[in-house]
């Protein structure tokens, strides 16, 4: 398994991957407080032509609950771009023939799927650990963290979605044949979720709730009616990994 | 010993049954020719024998081992060469090696002594660039050396030397020869000439099922002899034994082509009668090109 994790991690660093990515989650790391930084400066430029218009702007506050909203803004789109970019992890082998060799060498397939699950899991950790640190570090240059309330129980469930969402990737890329597949069924099921907690009857245990950060943040809910969503992501990553172990056995490469 | 049997094995894609009743075995420290038409079902035939592919009925066993579909513990004991071979583009010829060995868990310096010993029998041993700038026949060379590199007891090879030049073919023979003293070679060819260089045993496939099976020797001497060959000096005395012997088959202005052995000596009497300058008369023997003809019905 040790051969092929750093078979893959010289994937990560020789195709580009791991430096778009870390380039991308950089860059949303340092947008979050500077586009809260930029907001007086900006409603003071453009006030003047507001005024003619007819609005009036008054002087706007900002402190480190600004650059967080904006955080949870973004971190979908994040979410998005890694899904993006990763959607092709298997298929990608599938369609050049690259795993054959490796397969017919008497390696286990389980070791194949736990390599690539381990990757995509600790990328995902690791960029995400860079994008939150990044924006902790430079809101408590500018302002004050403690504004916010549960900051790490919120960013441990925002995490906990991304870990939801790689695991029906894996489980998907273990049925499809490409990666367009990928994307459609991985993204068919998150908005199947988003759809179904709109239904108040559904919202306090989908997995759709631990993006709600800012609530957290806000004290506007407690870390409690966060846990069924917890255990329901928990309970889904497991079933999808076991489905994934069984579909990949099979799996015509 | 039998190091490979497939037995009653049968597959089928939808309607189309690729495989209908295919056994064989394979003794081993043989080179093993498995011939047929594009489409036959060699490559088929090959995936099932390393799990990659389920097979509709039968059985295959390899090392005395049943071979399943999926995660086969056999393939520990396989080096397979697809018929294009495809290998991580960002990795270079020496690095793949060295993935391979970490695979098959071997020590450092082994792995180093192995890819030295293996790129330089493949004739990469200077290529320090990465596979993506490899042409077609590169890969087939590291493809073999890939396949050779955890010492498998036997290798499999689809069509290995179809994109080779021809002295990439002829290294390649010379290869699939050599590795023959410390393991089993299958390797599937439409090439006939190939099979009469280096193989021991051969087995023609066909519409599904396997027409002839045997040694080389065995399978071309099992047939009848294609006929004797007549060729004389003169264009005319040509015509005049083909007005007399109306059974003779023309071939070219000179030559004819007799069908019925039997008869070879009314004609070697008119021709000694008639004075007819005769250049050559020889038995031609079925090669396994004619055979193949022959077994596939053209």
């Amino acid at each position: 398994m040790k051969a092929f994790l750093k078979k893959e991690w010289m994937e990560w660093k020789r195709t580009g991957r791991m430096l778009v990515l870390l380039l991308i989650f950089a860059l949303f790391g340092i947008m979050n407080p500077a586009a809260a930084k930029l907001t007086p400066w900006l409603m003071e430029t453009l006030s003047e032509s507001l005024a003619d218009t007819g609005l009036v702007t008054t002087t706007v506050t900002v402190d480190a609950m600004t650059s967080w909203v904006q955080f949870y803004k973004n971190i979908p789109m994040t979410l998005l771009v890694f899904v993006l970019l990763c959607s092709g992890t298997f298929t990608g082998e599938y369609q050049r023939g690259t795993l054959i060799p490796v397969v017919t060498k008497g390696l286990s397939r389980r070791k194949i799927l736990a390599s690539k699950s381990l990757l995509l899991s600790g990328g995902w950790t690791a960029l995400y650990l860079i994008g939150f640190g990044i924006t902790y570090v430079y809101n408590a240059y500018f302002w004050d963290n403690s504004i916010a309330k549960n900051l790490l129980f919120a960013a441990v469930c925002n995490w906990l979605f991304g870990v939801w969402v790689i695991a029906f990737l894996v489980f998907f890329s273990t049925v499809a044949q490409n990666s367009a597949q990928v994307m459609l069924e991985t993204g068919g099921v998150v908005m199947g979720i988003y759809l179904l907690h709109m239904f108040p009857r559904f919202q306090t245990f989908l997995p759709a709730k631990l993006i709600e950060g800012l609530a957290l943040l806000q004290g506007a809910e407690s870390p409690e009616s966060y846990y069924a969503a917890m255990t329901a992501a928990g309970v889904s990553i497991v079933l999808c990994m076991a489905a994934s172990v069984v579909c990949f056995d099979q799996k015509r490469l | 010993m039998e190091l490979l049997t497939l037995s009653h094995v049968a597959k089928g894609f939808g309607e189309k049954e690729v495989l209908r009743d295919v056994s064989f075995t394979i003794p081993e420290h043989t080179v093993f020719g498995f011939v047929g038409q594009n489409g036959a079902g060699k490559t088929t035939t090959m995936k099932l024998i390393l799990g990659l592919l389920l097979a509709d009925r039968g059985e295959i066993t390899l090392n005395g081992m049943p071979v399943c579909y999926g995660n086969t513990p056999t393939n520990r004991f396989v080096g397979y060469l697809p018929d294009v071979p495809e290998f991580y583009s960002y990795m270079t010829a020496v690095e793949y090696l060295r993935f391979c060995g970490e695979i098959a868990g071997m020590t450092k310096g082994e792995m180093e002594n192995r890819s030295a010993e293996l790129l330089c029998l493949v004739g990469l041993d200077k290529e320090k660039g990465r596979i993506k700038g490899f042409s077609r026949g590169m890969k087939q060379r590291l493809g073999i050396a890939q396949a050779l590199f955890g010492r498998p007891k036997l290798l499999i090879c689809d069509e290995p030397a179809s994109a080779l030049d021809p002295t990439g073919r002829r290294e390649l023979l010379d290869i699939l020869a050599a590795a023959k003293q410390q393991t089993t070679v299958l390797f599937s060819t439409h090439i006939l000439s190939d099979v009469e260089h280096i193989c021991d045993q051969v087995a023609f496939l066909h519409k599904g099922e396997i027409v002839l099976q045997g040694s080389v020797e065995e399978v071309c001497k099992s047939k009848k002899t294609a006929g004797t060959e007549l060729e004389t000096e003169r264009p005319e005395d040509a015509r005049m034994l083909l007005l007399e012997f109306p059974f003779l088959k023309p071939l070219e202005k000179k030559r004819l082509l007799l069908e019925e052995p039997e008869r070879q000596w009314e004609i070697l009497k008119f021709v000694a009668d008639h004075r007819l300058a005769l250049l050559r008369m020889e038995q031609r023997e079925m090669d396994l090109e004619d055979l193949f003809l022959e077994v596939v019905g053209k």
